[in-house]
């Protein structure tokens, strides 16, 4: 049996088109899929860096959804307090788009590097399509057309080590961003929790208010069931209906003269004069 | 790319959220059962014990009962009283006017189970009585 299926590393270019199987893959971003800058931060730490990426770009990019990514050159020699930093903006829409169109499945994507982070140990420059080569300048793999770079060779990803700089894709970025589902997250917990809390208040109340009927019953001294205790109503009306209307009877009769005989069985009342 | 799509998580919240409403739903309407059902309850046993503290109140009735014949006006028609577990029967063969207007006022003003009664005139003065009442 085989759990797991062999890993293969591609490089993404919008201008190769990728010959695929059903595998597992590590796919490295060409330059053409993101924007990179190599900046000095009067800061340590990535946590405290990544704060600043909106507005590092700001000026830069064209209009977009773009998400944005950093690591820590720790090979860049910089003052005491300073440290140098990768920064990264990238459109996930983008990518996504082109992985569909390159017929790469998200469920096969292993992970996603950049090719500044993956690629450094090229030497010179390297052709990545008919068109284009890239090339390490000032430490920043940047993408050139062919002609300016009379020889170049060809990308081989076999020897290529993958670090653990990965992006992760946003894939519904572009409509709704993570700042907005974390929002809508939360209304909707808060939501969950006023709804239960309700119920837990709805279900105390039917327990209270079943408590109190059974008091009733108790409290009255009624008999066990209600079928009983209608059954007993009916008579008891029923007598003070007969017992009413025999006081009324009696009352209309003391009006009348001359009378020999009262009588009063089975319900039914009579007077003879 | 194994990460929960943060989608999912919200379409789980909304499901779960709609159960919870769909349930408290459920639980309203059990709540506004319960409550008439309570309210039926409670009209039934105030009008059963109404009505059973004034007809079915044997010792108080008797005793108000003793109460009536044992009052001056009544000793001339000696009234035969005849106590049973059900009620009470009492007769006269001759009650004058002035203790039957006694008798009948004060019977009649209480809540009596009256079941049975005949009274005939003997003369201008005197009566016979006789009356069944039950509890």
């Amino acid at each position: 049996m085989k759990f797991s299926r062999d890993k293969k590393i591609i490089f993404l270019d919008p201008h190769t088109q990728q010959v695929l199987s059903d595998e597992k893959l590590d796919i490295i971003l060409s330059p053409s899929l993101y924007w990179v800058k190599k900046i000095t931060l009067p800061l340590n730490n990535v946590r405290d860096a990544k704060k600043l990426l909106v507005s590092l770009f700001e000026d830069v990019l064209p209009a977009g959804n773009y998400s944005y990514s950093i690591y820590k050159d720790k090979a860049a020699s910089v003052k005491e307090n300073h440290s140098s930093f990768f920064i990264f903006a990238y459109e996930d829409k983008v990518i996504l788009d082109l992985f569909l169109s390159q017929g790469i499945l998200l469920a096969n994507v292993s992970s996603i590097h950049f090719a500044q982070s993956e690629l450094v140990q090229i030497q010179g420059a390297l052709k990545i399509n008919e068109t284009q080569s890239i090339y390490f300048k000032d430490g920043v793999l940047t993408l050139v057309p062919c002609c300016w770079i009379e020889e170049s060779g060809s990308l081989n990803l076999v020897d290529v080590k993958l670090t653990t700089h990965t992006i992760t894709l946003q894939q519904f970025g572009h409509i709704v961003d993570n700042k907005s589902l974390i929002n809508i997250g939360a209304i909707l917990l808060v939501f969950i929790f006023l709804t239960w809390a309700e119920l837990f208040i709805v279900n105390q109340d039917i327990s209270k208010i079943e408590n109190a009927s059974s008091e009733i019953f108790v409290k009255h001294k009624l008999k066990p069931t209600i079928f009983q205790n209608k059954a007993l109503l009916k008579k008891y009306k029923r007598i003070h209906t007969r017992q009413t209307k025999l006081r009324q009877d009696v009352s209309a009769t003391l009006k009348k003269k001359n009378i020999k005989h009262i009588s009063y069985k089975n319900n039914i009342f009579k007077v003879s004069s | 790319m194994n990460r929960i799509n943060p989608l999912y998580l919200g379409l789980l919240l909304i499901v779960i959220l709609s159960l919870s409403i769909y349930k408290l739903n459920l639980a309203k309407n059990e709540l506004k059962e319960v409550k008439l059902s309570y309210a039926k309850n409670l009209r039934l046993a105030n009008e059963l014990s109404s009505l059973r503290s004034v007809y079915k109140n044997t010792k108080k009735l008797e005793n108000s009962l003793k109460r009536i014949l044992m009052q001056n006006i009544l000793k001339e028609a000696h009234i035969d009283v005849k106590f049973k577990k059900s009620g009470v029967k009492l007769s006269s063969l001759s009650i004058n006017k002035k203790g039957l207007n006694f008798l009948m006022g004060k019977l009649l003003n209480n809540t009596y189970n009256i079941v049975a009664l005949d009274i005939k005139k003997l003369s201008e003065q005197k009566a016979s009585f006789k009356m069944e009442i039950q509890w």
